[in-house]
């Protein structure tokens, strides 16, 4: 194992800021390589703690001499914000994963990146461990966006349930996906968690499908189980339940759980007179992907997102931005 | 004099309503002529906005017999951050002009853009006032993507600006409420001047005549159309950067953006604890200085200041 500064940075008063990686395998190996990206933004804690865990099996992996191919892990991007409680970079609150390929004349956060992607460029794979961008979580799932040199069979190695596979944002153009894949590296994201918490049995299993991943594309020489046959989302297969009320959201249910049509999936209370104000019930049958994950909801947010099998009636728009 | 309404609402969770209000000056006899929207505070730190509403409304209470359009006044459209010096969306901490155009089925910021789009559809124009964030200082100045250049540059120079700058297009970009408004059919000017959190009385009065004049140039308002400046336009030379060479404290040696000479000095880097000059700041073309930094610390390249120079010609 490696471990070495990607990029660092001098402040005015604090102590430099620095990106650091660890490298596992032989530099001059002929098999693929890799490169994991753990926590952008500072709330990205099931990130770094993923990423982090990663390195430290990774250190045992290249002892026994398993590693064959070049694993490049990068827990934290962005540490400067972690150890202060921000998201974003804390002068200017820019978010660095809006900031790919970066500018290397440009702004600070412009030369972060700059510096970053010179480093993550020519990777034959790049994984990128993201959180999510509301008050949400979910079941990992892969996001892989079409930019026209995306690979999706290569995703499916990881053996996680979903794929959602869809064209992308203008805002995503300034991420490190798109970037990263425009530079013929197989980029995808793996998005779960909920932010600024851990959640245990979630991290093992994104830890298991990246060991999964780097086995069967012949970087990691350990046997594995078979992961999930993966299914790509269809946004028709979705359906979205919103809050009519804002108020104190008690949920009944649990990301992953199978729930039948008619079934009560939790209530909203008047935050101030404790009385009920809506009883949230599943129009379908289906498996719950993505919850609002804060005891306080606003009004219209998106409570429950539900993959079912059978298209459901029950969709008011096509579009849907974040995942 | 105007109508208040409350154009969009989204209850909150404890006892409370988002809204987005605005003020309606309709002509008194007659159907409207047109319909622009002056619009502030997509940014809640940004504050110049606020003031020129308050100018434009304060004449239009005193002049009702000029007005022969539909004028929609919207002070604060991220009025959660408005009142609460927050540049973001709260809570979700998300930069409301990168949402746009937003959809009803996303998270609060989304419909928050989704609403606001809504609610000005059909508008004639719309005038976005943006004062750069805390970081910068800019004379009043417009910015405008290459692809809308023919239709917005004409109806910039009637804004009674500094200067008119057309950019590259870049796909992020397309995030923005200027972006979504004008893909509707709505001429939508970006206007930055001035510098977040601050207001400057002398660019509130400058861009109300712009924006009188401009409303005068399109029938919305019955009066002549005033005499006003011309701005510098871009496409006539280019724009360097001057960006931090190392951390420490900017000191500028220049009060107000100005007219600066090739190889003057804009101002220094210092550091607080050595008591070093680590840096002197020089200006690497003549012309413009349209930006310049207003919040002293600074990271290695941090941005000092923009100056704009016409080419082939020593000022
Ligand atoms: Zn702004």
């Amino acid at each position: 194992m490696k471990r070495f500064d990607i990029v660092t940075l001098e402040s005015p008063n604090r102590a430099a800021f620095r990106i650091e990686g660890f490298l596992f395998g032989d530099e001059n190996s002929k098999g693929p390589s890799v490169a994991i990206v753990g926590a952008m933004s500072g709330d990205h804690i099931n990130q770094l703690y993923v990423a982090s865990g990663l390195v430290e099996y990774l250190r045992i992996k290249e002892e026994e001499g398993n590693i064959i191919g070049r694993i490049l892990v990068i827990p934290a991007v962005n540490a400067y914000a972690i150890n202060m409680g921000e998201k974003n970079w804390p002068l200017d609150k820019t978010d660095l994963n809006m900031m790919f390929p970066g500018y290397a004349l440009g702004e600070t956060t412009q030369r972060i990146t700059s510096r970053l992607f010179e480093t993550l460029k020519g990777y034959d794979y790049g994984i990128i461990l993201e959180g999510r961008r509301d008050q949400g979580m979910c079941l990992p799932y892969v996001k892989l966006i079409q930019s026209g040199y995306e690979d999706l069979e290569c995703v499916k190695d990881l053996g996680l349930g979903f794929i959602h596979y869809r064209p992308h944002d203008p805002i995503e153009t300034a991420m490190l996906q798109y970037n990263w894949q425009l530079w013929e590296t197989k980029a995808f994201s793996i998005v779960f968690g909920k932010n600024g918490a851990i959640d245990q049995s979630t991290s093992n299993e994104v830890h298991t499908a990246i060991v999964r991943f780097l086995s069967k594309r012949e970087m990691l020489d350990t046997p594995v189980f078979e992961g999930r046959k993966s299914n790509i989302v269809d946004p028709n297969r979705i359906t979205i339940l919103k809050a009519s009320r804002a108020g104190i959201l008690i949920s009944k249910v649990q990301c992953g759980a199978h729930v039948q049509k008619g079934e009560t999936l939790g209530k909203i209370i008047d935050a101030l007179s404790g009385q009920k104000l809506e009883k949230i019930v599943s129009p379908c049958e289906g498996i719950v992907t993505c919850q609002y994950a804060h005891p306080l909801i606003f009004q219209n947010s998106i409570i429950f997102r539900i993959a079912s099998v059978e298209h459901c009636c029950h969709i008011d728009s096509a579009k849907s931005t974040s995942d | 004099m105007g109508l208040i309404e409350e154009v969009l609402t989204i209850e909150l969770p404890v006892g409370e309503n988002f809204r987005i209000q605005r003020c309606r000056y309709v002509p008194k006899k007659g159907e409207p002529t047109k319909r622009i929207s002056v619009v502030s505070g997509i940014h809640g730190d940004e504050l110049e906005g606020q003031y020129v509403c308050f100018l434009l409304g304060q004449w239009l209470r005193e002049h009702p017999e000029a007005i022969k359009g539909t004028i929609d006044i919207y002070p604060a459209i991220n009025s959660l951050g408005i009142d609460s010096i927050t540049r973001s969306v709260p809570f979700y901490d998300v930069d409301l002009n990168r949402t746009f155009p937003g959809s009803k089925n996303d998270f609060l910021p989304a419909q928050i853009a989704d609403g606001v789009v809504d609610v000005m559809r059909g508008s004639d124009f719309a005038i976005d006032i943006h004062s750069s964030n805390v970081f910068l200082r800019e004379i009043p100045q417009v910015r405008i993507a290459k692809s809308q250049e023919e239709i917005l540059v004409p109806l910039a120079n009637l804004l009674n600006i500094d200067f008119v700058w057309v950019h590259d297009a870049v796909t992020v970009l397309e995030s923005t409420f200027a972006h979504a408004m004008n893909t509707i059919g709505t001429k939508t000017l970006v206007v930055e001047m001035g510098v977040g959190m601050r207001l400057g009385e002398a660019y509130g009065h400058q861009l109300l005549d712009g924006l009188l004049n401009l409303m005068a140039h399109e029938g919305i308002l019955d009066i002549a159309p005033l005499d006003v400046r011309f701005p510098i336009q871009s496409h006539v030379g280019e724009v360097a950067y001057l960006n931090a060479a190392c951390p420490g404290l900017f000191v500028p040696a220049i009060d107000h953006c100005q007219i600066i000479k090739q190889g003057s000095v804009v101002g220094h880097i210092v550091s607080a604890l050595s008591g070093e000059v680590l840096d002197e700041v020089i200006a690497p073309i003549g012309g413009i200085l349209f930006t310049i930094r207003a919040y002293p610390i600074v990271y290695e390249g941090s941005l000092l200041g923009r100056i704009f120079g016409e080419n082939n010609e020593a000022i």
